[in-house]
């Protein structure tokens, strides 16, 4: 938003002040994702706020590029927008070259790094954090970028609120048991993740997808929503009805 | 000079190099040099679009599959050039731009309208001045998008027309005649991928002719929307069928 | 407010463009040898964003490069040296020599004094002349070739104790038996591993795993690595300048 004002200095000269008052619409709630047996698995609320205001309660920040990848965004909800369009031109240009390649998710990883670390050094960044993740070739596939450009890879990765409440219970829960754990353990390690990060994390939502990425392809569920209790909140003081 | 006139309905290249346009459409592909114009056919049906083209094999040393003729314009068009090799691969180029420019605009896929009338308007400007020649090639573009299967011809004069059936290059008339027969708008993408591939091998003259190869792509709900080739089961299949279509119509 | 103006000062989210990533690296230079090693700990804040990101690259059969400080930084400038360097190759059919490197790095380091790339480089290597060398930079390009040199999160912890342990620092040489010159690779190998134990127990930056890389001059013997579990050798042809490269496990805590 830009705002114009026009002030009256004490000799009479009306200045004009262009006031660049950015407000956002955010996706500032985590994602998550881990490694499985099979592929990957990444969960993200469906929530974009505006400041504290819970402004779009059904976006999906889990999209599909390709057939064998999945990103995750948080941060500005525009930029995020602006990436897809993005990988959209570049999945365009891809299948009309015709020569049965497809870009992969080291590749889309690797194009999404060049072009957040080239944004950071024009000081305009992208405002995101944003998780990639798939299968190709029997490999899978995990990694993290973010405005500064910055990447790295693990079996278990967050971003936002995410890495402090949900990162060490999903790395107690995966490191060292990658190749071990099934597709349905993984889906209840992540329901339980989000079910904490929805009581921790005031902006964030009990509604969530979850994408699952295996050699056979890319799959995002619907929205799902979680039972959540809180009772416990009555005994609590500040929370409830009581007065004093 | 190479170039002659300003009124120009195609060209051809002899085989000494030299350039000829003239303004009779109609002849105009048949005298063209021996393996450049080739026959290609589109066809809209039903739920989809279908093109084939018949790739003269000049070469014995060729890789099977080299130098195709059918491109990639956008997810959901495809075009297949009867003509210069290189003359159809700088229009398919221009018309990918143009399409993805069009989506960079409009956020969205382009309609084939959109991309014909911009693509068309490119060959047309290559009619209007002595320092350039016009393209040799006659583009068959097919594409499903919003308003269900499309099919264009554009000719090297720019003109493009929409069409049910469309057929260019040197068996176009046998293969026209072939098409008139087809009950199109009844037919499967699946039927007409047989048809095409029958209507290719009966236009090709055996006798005269060097080996060719059939290539064929399609669009429709078979391909979820996408332009991509005839899967190989199906294609041996069609080659299958119109082989013995061929005995019998001896 | 009086003058029009709104309550809230207009406001546009600060960017800093930079980011430390923790860890530390080393590198010591023998006589025919040259050690580089760096942790695989890559975090920010009180966040371990990963157990795993090398910091240290073999450039060619006779250098290695370890990078440390902004971790963006740092991956985009060793995949530029390693760019040039393939030119090179392509243009003069050989490796470009270490201390030809050295300069390169400087130059490139330098072109971005007025947006440097904040990262600390230390090369390790062969020099043409087969002696060990060890080359250490500053962000802006400014270097000079050592003996020994520590750079990163715990470079305050790791230093002295090389200062003490490889130039002998405060350390008074026995009657008739002067101080050595250059430390066998088996006792630098000992060092570097205790300094990167003994970062990882004070250092919250440091830790999880370990990557030494050894850069053996042409023809000198494998003294010193023979028996050294998990070594793993990089080069191929087996004549020339030889890498390995030795991994550890450190505290993940």
């Amino acid at each position: 938003m830009t705002h114009i004002t026009l002030t009256l200095c004490t000799n009479g000269q009306v200045i004009t002040r262009i006031h660049l008052q950015k407000e956002y619409n955010e996706l500032r709630t985590s994602v998550l994702a881990l490694k499985f047996k099979d592929g990957i698995m990444m969960a993200a609320d469906t929530l974009a706020s505006y400041g504290s205001l819970a402004r779009f309660k059904s976006i999906q920040r889990l999209q599909p590029v390709g057939s064998s990848t999945v990103i995750g965004a948080s941060g500005d909800m525009s930029d995020f927008q602006y990436i897809q369009t993005l990988l959209d031109e570049l999945t365009v240009e891809e299948f009309t070259a015709g020569d049965h390649h497809e870009l992969g998710p080291a590749e889309i990883h690797e194009y999404l790094s060049r072009v957040m670390y080239a944004r950071r050094s024009k000081m305009n960044p992208l405002w995101n954090s944003i998780l990639v993740g798939g299968v190709k070739d029997g490999k899978s596939f995990l990694a993290y970028v973010d405005l500064l450009g910055t990447t790295y890879s693990a079996s278990t990765l967050a971003t936002g609120y995410g890495a402090y409440i949900a990162l060490p219970l999903l790395r107690k829960a995966v490191e060292g048991r990658e190749h071990e754990l099934t597709e349905e353990e993984a889906r209840k390690i992540m329901e339980e993740s989000m079910k904490v990060l929805f009581y921790r994390d005031a902006r964030s939502l009990n509604k969530f997808q979850i994408a699952t990425v295996k050699e056979s392809g890319v799959t995002i569920s619907d929205p799902i929503i979680l039972e959540t209790a809180w009772g416990f909140a009555e005994g609590i003081r500040g929370y409830g009805a009581q007065t004093q | 000079m190479a170039y002659i006139g300003l009124e120009v309905g195609g060209i051809c290249q002899q085989g000494s190099g030299e350039l000829w346009v003239r303004n009779s459409s109609a002849k105009r592909n048949s005298n063209c040099s021996e393996y450049v114009n080739r026959t290609a056919i589109g066809l809209r049906v039903k739920d989809g679009i279908v093109l084939a083209v018949e790739k003269i094999i000049h070469s014995k040393l060729l890789v099977p599959g080299a130098n195709r003729r059918i491109q990639s314009v956008d997810r959901h068009i495809g075009m297949a050039t009867s003509g210069f090799l290189a003359d159809g691969r700088h229009l398919g180029n221009r018309a990918r731009d143009e399409a993805s420019n069009f989506r960079e605009t409009f956020r969205m896929p382009p309609p084939l309208k959109d991309v014909v009338s911009r693509l068309s308007m490119y060959v047309q400007a290559y009619t209007l001045y002595s320092s350039v020649r016009p393209f040799g090639v006659s583009t068959i573009i097919g594409s499903v998008d919003k308003d269900g299967p499309q099919l264009y011809i554009i000719e090297p004069s720019g003109i493009a027309y929409g069409y049910h059936g469309a057929a260019v290059g040197k068996g176009r008339q046998l293969a026209k005649t072939e098409i008139e027969k087809l009950k199109l708008v009844e037919m499967s993408s699946r039927e007409a991928v047989i048809e095409a591939a029958r209507i290719i091998y009966l236009v090709h003259d055996d006798a005269k002719e060097k080996d060719f190869e059939l290539e064929m792509s399609w669009i429709g709900d078979e391909t979820n929307g996408l332009h991509l080739p005839v899967p190989k089961e199906l294609h041996a299949e069609a080659e299958e069928k119109a082989k013995s279509a061929l005995e019998t119509f001896d | 407010m009086p003058d029009g103006s709104f309550a809230s000062h207009p406001q546009e989210r600060q960017f800093n463009p930079y980011s430390e990533n923790g860890g530390t690296i080393l590198a010591i230079a023998g006589a025919d040898f040259s050690v580089i090693a760096g942790d695989t700990r890559q975090s920010e804040g009180y966040s371990i964003q990963t157990r795993y990101a090398p910091k240290v690259f073999r450039l060619t059969d006779r250098a290695v490069l370890a990078v440390n400080g902004f971790a963006a930084d740092g991956n985009m400038f060793v995949k530029k040296v390693k760019q040039r360097l393939e030119w090179y190759r392509h243009a003069h059919a050989k490796d470009m020599p270490l201390k030809a490197i050295a300069r390169l790095i400087q130059t490139m380091l330098y072109a971005q004094r007025f947006f440097p790339y904040y990262v600390y480089n230390i090369l390790g290597g062969i020099e043409e002349d087969g002696s060990g060398a060890v080359y250490s930079f500053d962000p802006v390009g400014s270097y000079e070739r050592e003996a020994c040199r520590a750079a990163g999160a715990a470079q305050s912890l790791v230093q002295p104790f090389l200062d003490n342990q490889i130039y002998f620092k405060n350390q008074l040489a026995a009657p008739n038996q002067p101080h050595p010159v250059h430390l066998p690779l088996s006792d630098v190998l000992s060092i570097v591993i205790d300094s990167f134990t003994g970062a990882t127990e004070r250092h919250i930056e440091v830790g999880d795993g370990l990557e030494i890389y050894v850069v053996l001059a042409h023809g000198r013997s494998v003294q010193g690595l023979e028996g050294v579990p998990g070594v793993q050798e990089l080069t191929t042809s087996g004549e020339g300048d030889r890498v390995f490269v030795i991994r550890r496990e450190l505290k993940k805590d």
